[in-house]
C-alpha cells in the first residue's frame, strides 16, 4: 500500500487506498476535513504552533531593549533606542526592558498577558555563520550537520492522526526545520494551490494525478501523491475564502500574506498543527538605525503582522502559540558602519493564550564586558531547545519530547516557565 | 578567538559511510523507492554535496547496462545544456557525443548569431554602470542630483510621485525596474536560445556560487556589469581569475559590504579623526562579511580549515577595495558621472561637489560611478597572517595575495569539485569522483574548462545510475520547456514567472545562492506550480511567448499525437505505464467548452526591481490552441519524467 494513504488510514480507517482523487467523493473528504484529529488527552482542543524564523540574525538588543542596563547605552553611541519617556524611546515592559517603538502593535498583547519573551536565548554552538547557525537551529542539533530532518518534522512525526495540512510552511521551498519523512506542505498562496486549467481542469488534473501517482515515480512520485491529496482537502475546507476577522489588518508584503494565510488555515480547521513563516532582511551590518531606520522598518512590518495574526484569530488564539526565533543575535557594540555584526544571545518572543505573559523569562546575563560572550556578544543564558521543548511539552502535549532534540539534556526542570503549566 | 571545531568532518564521514551502507537496505525493505524521502531532510541551500550524508536512494532505474548512444546524447543535452530542442539528439549523435562536448567546452568556436539577434533589442546588458545610473536613475539619487531638495517637492508623497513621473517623462529616463528586467530577460533568452549552452549553464552555476542579491539597495544597477564583465568572461576560464573578478566587482563589494570596510588605522581614519566634524561620520570599522563568505562559500568551504582569526586578517587585506560613488549620486540623471566631472565638465551643482569628493576619495581618472577602484587611504597597511601565511605585499596586492592563496588551496579544489559533481552528476556524488575532479582542478591550476573536461570524461559521468538522476531547478525547467516545444519567446514575461516558482534570478537573499538539489525543490507547492506552468505554456497563456503544437499531428488521432509528443519532448523515454495512462486520458472526451474560458487567474510573479512591494504580476492571456494537443503537451511537460534531467 502506498505510504501516502497512511494519513487517512491513521485517522479512522478510511480505506481510500487506490481511489484516485479526481472524482473522489467530496462528502468523504468533507468529513475528514472537519473531524478533529485524535489528541493525546481527551477533551483538549487541538493546538497549533506557529514558528516565525527571522533570517539574518535579528538584533535582539534593539528589539527587546535592555534600557535598564547602562552597558547598552555605553556600547551603542548612535544606534541605541532611547530610554522610555524620551522621544522615540523604548516602550517600557517591566522597568528593565522595553519594546522597540516600531513594535507598538505588540504592546496591547503584552498588557493582556498574551505575550512573553525569553531574552539571552540561543544556541550553545559558537558559529557565527548564518548558514551553519540556521542549519543547527532548524535541525535542532547544534554542532551536528549530519542530522537530516528538522525538529518540526520530528515533532510532526510524534503527532497521531494528521491531515495533509498538519504542517504548512508559507514559503516557496520547504524550510530545513520542516524537512523530513513526515509529509509537509510548502506554498505561498492558498488560492493558487490547485491545478489551474480553466474549463479543462478536471481532465488535466486527473491526468497529472495519475502520472504522478505511478509507483515508479519514486521520490518525485511520493511528493506528487501528497500534492493531490492536499489540493482536494484544501478546496473542500474553504480556507482560501476566509477573510480576516475582528478588524485585523495585515501589513502588505510577503510576511503579512504568510501570516494571513496561516490564520485562514487555522480558522478553517484543516488540522493545521505546525505552521511556519519566515521573515528576512535582518542582517543589519550597516546603518542599522536606532528608533528609526532600517531595523525599525523591518520591525514595524514584523510587529504589525503578528498583531494582526492574533487579532484575526479571535478566540482561537488561545489554541495557537506563535514563537519567534533567529539564528543568533548581534554584537553588543555597534561596528564601524553604524550597524552590528554577528553575535550570540538573542530574544525569542512567544504569543498566544498559553503563555505566561507580561513577563520576560530566563536569566539576564548582563552587558558588562566581563559578562559578554567572547568579549563581544550577549551571552546565551537559555538554550533555545529548552524554550521549544517547553512549547512542545506544554502547548502541544507532545509525548517523547526528549527525542525532539537528540543530544540535549531535556528536562522540565530546565524550562524557563514561558508557558503556563 | 574560538576556532571552528574539527571533529565535525570526521563524524560526518563516519556517518556517511554508515548511511550509505544502510541506504540500499532501506530502499529494498520499504519496497517503494525513496518512499520516505519526499520532503527529504536536506538543509536548505546545500552548498556542498560532500558535506551532506546521502539520503535514501533517489529513484534510480533498476540495475541495467551502459547507456545507449541516444541516452548519452540526451544526458549531455540535459546536463551540459538546458535540455534538447527538437532534433538536438540527432544533431549530437551525428557529430558524436564526445565531439559535441569538446565543442561546448570551447564556446568561442560556436557561432551564436541567432541569440545575438534576439538580445539585440536589449540595451541594458551592454551599458556601463554609470550609464545605467544616468539613464535609469534611482529616484532618491535623482532628487539629490537634480537639486530637488525635500523642500522643492511637495511633502505629499502622491504629489512627489507625480512630480518624479513628470521628471522621468520629460527627460526620457527609464524606470529603475527596467535594469533588472532587461538583464533577467537577457539571461533567459541566452539560456533558451544560445548555441553555447555549456557556457550558459556555467554562467548560471557561477551566478549562484558567487551569489548576489538584486534587491539590496542599489545592487541591481551593478548586475549587468556583473554578468557581462565578471562572470561571463571567466565562466570556463581560470578559477583564480573568476575569483578575482568577483572580489573586485562592485556587485560583490556592495552585496557583502566590503566597499565600506575601513581599517581603524588607515590614513582616512586618521585624517577624519583629526577633524571633529568629520570624525562623527567615520565608518571606522572593518567589515568582515566579505572575508567570511569568501572563504566559507566561495573557496575553502565551511570546513576548509580557516578560523575566525583568518577571517579578520582577510578582512584587513581587503580594506580599500571599494566603489566610486557607490550610490550613483554623481551620475543620476543626465549627469555624466564622476569621469566627466574629473574632466572638468560641470553638469549641475553636484558636479563641483562631486569633483571635490572624487579627489578626496582618491578616485583615479577614468573610473566612473559604480566602478571598482582601490583606495589606499582606506587600507590597513599592516602585515597580515592568513592560513599561516604572511601577507605583506602592500596595497591592493594584499588582497591579490589572499586571492591567490585561496584559489590554490587544496580545500578549494575539493570544495569546487564537490559542487561541480553535485551539479553535473548527482545530488550526492561519490566522494571518490569528487577527489578525482579535485585532482584535475589542482593539476590544471584551477582551469575550469580542463576540470570539466575531466569530469565529463570520468566513467561516473555516464554511469547508468546517474542517468536522469537530477531534478531540474525552476530556471532549468522553464528553459528546457521553451526549448522542447521550440517556443518563440521574448524571454521577458516568462522569466517573471520564475519568481512564482521560487527562483527569481539574483533573487536569493543569503550568500549561499539557489540550491541545485532535488530535496530543495520537490514539495507539493512547487510541484503544483510546475504543472501550472506547463499548462500555461502549452495553452499559449504566457505573454510574449508562443508555442506551436501543430507538429503533434492530426486532431483525430490521439495515439499519434501522443507518440509525436513523447518522441519530440521526452526522447521516447517514458515507461509503458506512463504511455498507457496518457493514452487513456486522451481517449476520454473533453468537456464541451472553449479552452479560453480560463478565468482571470494571474500567476503572480513576485518580481524584483520594482518599487517597494511593487511586484510586477504576469497577467496570463486567454488560452488558445487545440484542446487535445494542449492537453498532451501540458501533461508531458508537467510529468515527473520532464522534471528530471
Amino acid at each position: 500500500m502506498s505510504t501516502s494513504r497512511r494519513v487517512f488510514l491513521k485517522s479512522g480507517g478510511l480505506a481510500l487506498a487506490g481511489i484516485g482523487l479526481a472524482g473522489a467523493l467530496p462528502g468523504v473528504m468533507q468529513s475528514v476535513a472537519l473531524a478533529a484529529p485524535p489528541v493525546a488527552r481527551a477533551g483538549a482542543r487541538p493546538k497549533t504552533l506557529v514558528v516565525v524564523f527571522q533570517r539574518g540574525a535579528v538584533d535582539g538588543l534593539n528589539l527587546l531593549v535592555p534600557h535598564g542596563d547602562s552597558g547598552y547605552y555605553r556600547a551603542r553611541s548612535s544606534i541605541a533606542v532611547p530610554r522610555p519617556g524620551q522621544a522615540d524611546g523604548a516602550l517600557d515592559l517591566d522597568g528593565r526592558f522595553g519594546l522597540h517603538p516600531a513594535l507598538a502593535p505588540l504592546l496591547p498583547l503584552w498588557k493582556a498577558q498574551r505575550m512573553a519573551a525569553v531574552h539571552a536565548a540561543g544556541s550553545p554552538d559558537n558559529t557565527r555563520s548564518h548558514f551553519d547557525a540556521q542549519d543547527y537551529m532548524e535541525s535542532g542539533t547544534p554542532g551536528l550537520k549530519s542530522t537530516r530532518d528538522g525538529w518540526l518534522n520530528r515533532l510532526l512525526q510524534a503527532q497521531a492522526g494528521t491531515s495533509p495540512f498538519a504542517a504548512v510552511a508559507m514559503t516557496a521551498q520547504t524550510p530545513r526545520m520542516l524537512a523530513g519523512p513526515a509529509p509537509t506542505i510548502a506554498m505561498t498562496s492558498l488560492a493558487r494551490f490547485a491545478v489551474q486549467a480553466g474549463a479543462y481542469t478536471a481532465p488535466i488534473e486527473g491526468g497529472f494525478e495519475q502520472l504522478w501517482q505511478r509507483a515508479d515515480a519514486g521520490d518525485l512520485g511520493q511528493a506528487g501523491h501528497e500534492t493531490f491529496e492536499a489540493v482536494q482537502f484544501l478546496q473542500n475546507s474553504g480556507a482560501a475564502r476566509r477573510r480576516p476577522d475582528n478588524g485585523a489588518v495585515y501589513p502588505p508584503g510577503e510576511f503579512g500574506n504568510a501570516l494571513r494565510q496561516l490564520a485562514q488555515l487555522v480558522k478553517a480547521d484543516v488540522g493545521l498543527r505546525l505552521g511556519f513563516a519566515e521573515s528576512g532582511g535582518w542582517d543589519t551590518h550597516v546603518n542599522q538605525g536606532g528608533a528609526s531606520g532600517q531595523l525599525a522598518n523591518r520591525l514595524r512590518e514584523f510587529g504589525a503582522g503578528i498583531a494582526a495574526f492574533l487579532t484575526d484569530l479571535g478566540s482561537q488564539r488561545d489554541e495557537v502559540l506563535l514563537v519567534t526565533m533567529s539564528e543568533f543575535g548581534r554584537t553588543v557594540h555597534e561596528n564601524g558602519s553604524r550597524g552590528t555584526d554577528h553575535g550570540h544571545g538573542n530574544a525569542m518572543l512567544l504569543f498566544g493564550g498559553a503563555v505566561d505573559g507580561g513577563k520576560i523569562h530566563g536569566r539576564w546575563p548582563g552587558l558588562d564586558p566581563a559578562q559578554l560572550y567572547e568579549g563581544r556578544d550577549l551571552a546565551v543564558a537559555t538554550d533555545f531547545r529548552s524554550v521549544l521543548g517547553e512549547v512542545a511539552h506544554k502547548h502541544l502535549r507532545a509525548t517523547n519530547t526528549a527525542a525532539l532534540f537528540p543530544g540535549f539534556a531535556y528536562s522540565p526542570a530546565n524550562f524557563v516557565g514561558a508557558l503556563r503549566a | 578567538m574560538a576556532i571552528r571545531p574539527d571533529r565535525a568532518p570526521v563524524f560526518r564521514l563516519v556517518l556517511a559511510a554508515t548511511l550509505a551502507g544502510s541506504v540500499a537496505g532501506l530502499a529494498a525493505a520499504t519496497g517503494a523507492s525513496a518512499g520516505t524521502a519526499a520532503s527529504a531532510g536536506a538543509p536548505m541551500n546545500v552548498r556542498t554535496a560532500a558535506s551532506m550524508t546521502p539520503p535514501p536512494a533517489a529513484a534510480a532505474p533498476l540495475a541495467r547496462g551502459p547507456l545507449t548512444e541516444t541516452e548519452r546524447a540526451r544526458l549531455v543535452l540535459d546536463r551540459l545544456a538546458f535540455g534538447a530542442r527538437p532534433g538536438d539528439v540527432e544533431r549530437v549523435r551525428a557529430i558524436g557525443v564526445d565531439a559535441w562536448i569538446a565543442r561546448q567546452l570551447h564556446p568561442e568556436t560556436i557561432d551564436d548569431g541567432d541569440v545575438a539577434r534576439r538580445v539585440a533589442g536589449l540595451q541594458v546588458p551592454t551599458m556601463r554602470t554609470a550609464e545605467l545610473f544616468a539613464r535609469y536613475p534611482n529616484p532618491a539619487m535623482l532628487l539629490r542630483r537634480e537639486g530637488l531638495k525635500k523642500g522643492d517637492v511637495d511633502a505629499d508623497p502622491k504629489a512627489r510621485r507625480q512630480q518624479l513621473a513628470r521628471e522621468y517623462r520629460d527627460k526620457g529616463y527609464g524606470r529603475p525596474r527596467q535594469v533588472y528586467l532587461e538583464l533577467a530577460t537577457d539571461r533567459m533568452l541566452r539560456a533558451t536560445y544560445s548555441e553555447r549552452q555549456l557556457q550558459e549553464v556555467m554562467v548560471d552555476f557561477w551566478s549562484n556560487h558567487f551569489n548576489v542579491y538584486a534587491k539590496k539597495n542599489v545592487l541591481q544597477w551593478y548586475l549587468p556589469a556583473y554578468d557581462r564583465d565578471t562572470i561571463r568572461p571567466h565562466a570556463l576560464g581560470k578559477f583564480r581569475d573568476l575569483l578575482l573578478a568577483t572580489a573586485r566587482s562592485p556587485a560583490m563589494l556592495y552585496y557583502l559590504d566590503n566597499f565600506q570596510s575601513v581599517s581603524p588605522d588607515a590614513d582616512l581614519a586618521s585624517r577624519m579623526r583629526a577633524n571633529p566634524k568629520r570624525a562623527a561620520k567615520l565608518p571606522d570599522g572593518i567589515n568582515e562579511n566579505y572575508a567570511r563568505e569568501l572563504m566559507e562559500l566561495h573557496t575553502l568551504g565551511v570546513d576548509g580549515g580557516y578560523s575566525q582569526q583568518d577571517i579578520s586578517e582577510v578582512a584587513r587585506a581587503f580594506t580599500g577595495w571599494t566603489i566610486a560613488d557607490a550610490r550613483g549620486i554623481g551620475a543620476a540623471g543626465t549627469g555624466q558621472g564622476m569621469a566627466a566631472v574629473g574632466n572638468g565638465r560641470q553638469a549641475g551643482r553636484y558636479g563641483r561637489r562631486g569633483a571635490a569628493m572624487r579627489e578626496r576619495m582618491g578616485v583615479p581618472p577614468g573610473v566612473q560611478s559604480g566602478e571598482f577602484y582601490f583606495n589606499p587611504i582606506l587600507h590597513d597597511r599592516g602585515v597580515k597572517t592568513v592560513l599561516g601565511q604572511r601577507i605583506d605585499a602592500g596595497g591592493a596586492d594584499d588582497g591579490l595575495a589572499v586571492i591567490d592563496l585561496l584559489a590554490r588551496s587544496p580545500a578549494t579544489a575539493k570544495f569546487i569539485a564537490g559542487k561541480l559533481c553535485a551539479k553535473f552528476v548527482s545530488d550526492h556524488p561519490d566522494p571518490a569522483l569528487v577527489a578525482r575532479v579535485a585532482a584535475a582542478f589542482r593539476r590544471s591550476d584551477g582551469d575550469i574548462r580542463a576540470t570539466l573536461a575531466a569530469l565529463f570524461r570520468d566513467p561516473d559521468f555516464f554511469a547508468p545510475q546517474n542517468y536522469r538522476a537530477k531534478v531540474k531547478t525552476p530556471f532549468e525547467l522553464v528553459a528546457s520547456s521553451l526549448r522542447a516545444l521550440g517556443a518563440q519567446s521574448n524571454g521577458r514575461e516568462v522569466q517573471m514567472l520564475l519568481a512564482d516558482m521560487g527562483e527569481p534570478l539574483y533573487g536569493y537573499q543569503a550568500p549561499t545562492g539557489y540550491s541545485d538539489a532535488a530535496a530543495d525543490w520537490v514539495n507539493s507547492g512547487a510541484l503544483l506550480k510546475r504543472m501550472n506552468f506547463a499548462v500555461a505554456l502549452a495553452a499559449n497563456r504566457i505573454p510574449g511567448t508562443r508555442v506551436d503544437l501543430d507538429a503533434l499531428g492530426a486532431a483525430d488521432d490521439p495515439r499519434a499525437q501522443l507518440d509525436a509528443g513523447i518522441s519530440r519532448w521526452l526522447g521516447g523515454a517514458v515507461s509503458a505505464e506512463t504511455r498507457r495512462i496518457l493514452l487513456a486520458r486522451l481517449g476520454q472526451p473533453l468537456p464541451e467548452a472553449q479552452l479560453d474560458d480560463a478565468g482571470s487567474d494571474a500567476m503572480a510573479g513576485e518580481g524584483i526591481g520594482g518599487g517597494r512591494g511593487g511586484a510586477p504580476k504576469v497577467r496570463l492571456l486567454a488560452a488558445s490552441g487545440d484542446p487535445q494537443r494542449v492537453q498532451v503537451a501540458a501533461l508531458i511537460l508537467g510529468s515527473p519524467e520532464f522534471q528530471r534531467q
